[in-house]
């Protein structure tokens, strides 16, 4: 009788590691922000004559992920009969022409400088770092047990003479 | 080993010469017809001298019947992998054990058991994939019957059972992932078999890290899938349905981890899931680690 062997052993370690991609963690926060971010558009009213052209969201800082999701996102959606255009930002010089103006965690130090550039404007400033909705910016993102959230300063909101919904406000923790 | 049991069996037909009957001379004429080659005639005696009272409670009409059955499955049936005339051999095999108790003829019919219960197993691992993968369980289920009658230690089985498990849990999220909207039973499939090898070896560091690698893909999956239409409110149950999932995959990795600190993927994983905790000083953390160990 001719003797076999097991030869589950091989199939099996070729079988069964599935890998993670680094990037995946990453893209599903992007997506997250990026619907927030769309979300603003739907609860906030910016002045008539930001109505025409593109709708600019600019970001300033890195971020491939964030950046590659607000693309997606833009092939898809309009703000009313406005296409979206995804700008990175790399001064705050840069922001002037911006409806929504998105500082990146690491680049939370030009809040200051934005601001300055965005006199006289109507630009939504969004940030990324505890304690900035008091120091200027109209919404910030924050975490709060394990889960992304947003707090909200509806007078620097309203200084850009920009109209937000109270249903926006409501979903937001309120900072003043 | 051949000649040894012709030898076998050529003895145990000389004894029963002297005491010939028309049944027995069944069992003879088949065991006759299988060394001329002529299996169609081997079988068609020795499934009748299975029927009749004068032969069918002899283990060694079993015993040859096992043999024919065999010799039909090596000969014929070996590329089949859900051969009928392998499970009607071991039926035999198990069937002349219970009824013949000595130790010769365990001792033979126990070879035969474990080199068909092996081309099961063997069998069930090259089913190993989306389409064969039914006859994989059905091999292997089989196979686990027929080993354990001949071998019933429990300890030298475990280390098949569990790779069994994570192996076919593998084919499982394989076929999730091909289609998650319809195949979503599948992903509780792959979750069940990686608990089942785990309730065999909670340091598997493999189905340790995969269960934890399912449920995090699982909540992944559950944000990028969102519609960016998505109001705030349903955004937020969706969060706390991926947290809920974050971290439940996070004992798993941090089991594979514990088992393997040095493992990339592990790394990976860890620093993945901290990150979509919203942790990010504990993400960081693993992922210098992985850049130590990648150096």
């Amino acid at each position: 009788m001719k003797k076999l062997l097991f030869i589950f052993v091989s199939v099996i370690v070729m079988s069964s590691w599935v890998v993670v991609s680094p990037d995946q963690s990453e893209e599903a926060n992007a997506k997250i922000k990026t619907i927030y971010i769309y979300n603003f558009t739907k609860y906030i009213e910016w002045p008539s004559s930001y109505k025409e052209g593109n709708f600019v969201v600019g970001v300033l800082g890195t971020n491939p992920a964030l950046f590659s999701e607000l693309n997606k996102m833009a092939i898809s959606k309009m703000v009313g009969t406005q296409k979206f255009e995804i700008k990175l930002v790399s001064t705050p010089a840069d922001c002037s022409k911006c409806h929504i103006v998105y500082i990146l965690s690491d680049n939370s130090s030009q809040l200051n400088d934005v601001l300055g550039k965005l006199k006289g404007k109507s630009a939504l400033i969004v940030t990324d770092k505890s304690g900035l909705a008091t120091k200027g910016s109209g919404i910030n993102f924050f975490v709060d047990g394990n889960k992304q959230k947003i707090e909200l300063n509806r007078s620097n909101i309203e200084k850009y003479k920009l109209k937000v919904a109270s249903t926006l406000v409501d979903m937001a923790v309120q900072v003043k | 080993m051949l000649k040894i049991l012709r030898t076998i069996i050529f003895g145990l037909l000389l004894f029963r010469a002297v005491s010939l009957n028309a049944q027995q001379s069944r069992v003879d004429a088949a065991y006759t017809f299988l060394q001329k080659g002529d299996l169609d005639s081997a079988k068609a005696n020795i499934d009748l001298a299975i029927l009749h009272p004068e032969t069918q409670l002899d283990g060694q009409t079993w015993y040859v019947r096992g043999f024919v059955f065999k010799t039909i499955y090596n000969q014929n049936e070996k590329s089949n992998k859900e051969s009928v005339s392998r499970l009607e051999a071991l039926i035999s095999f198990k069937k002349s054990i219970s009824i013949d108790t000595s130790y010769e003829n365990i001792l033979e019919n126990i070879k035969n058991v474990k080199y068909l219960a092996t081309t099961l197993y063997n069998d069930a691992a090259a089913s190993l994939d989306t389409i064969d993968y039914k006859i994989a369980i059905k091999n292997f289920d089989i196979f686990r019957a027929y080993y354990l009658l001949v071998d019933p230690s429990t300890d030298n089985f475990k280390q098949k059972e569990i790779d069994f498990s994570n192996a076919i849990a593998t084919v499982y999220t394989q076929i999730y992932e091909g289609d998650r909207q319809g195949k979503a039973d599948f992903l509780n499939l792959a979750k069940a078999s990686y608990n089942k090898a785990l309730t065999f070896d909670p340091n598997n560091i493999n189905a340790n890290y995969n269960m934890g690698i399912l449920y995090y893909n699982q909540a992944v999956n559950l944000i990028r899938q969102s519609d960016y239409d998505l109001d705030i409110v349903a955004l937020n149950d969706v969060q706390d349905n991926s947290i809920n999932l974050f971290k439940a995959s996070l004992p798993f990795m941090e089991k594979a981890y514990s088992l393997d600190p040095n493992k990339r993927e592990t790394l990976l994983g860890l620093s993945g899931i901290y990150f979509s905790l919203n942790e990010k000083e504990k993400s960081n953390e693993f992922k210098q680690k992985l850049e130590q160990i990648e150096k």
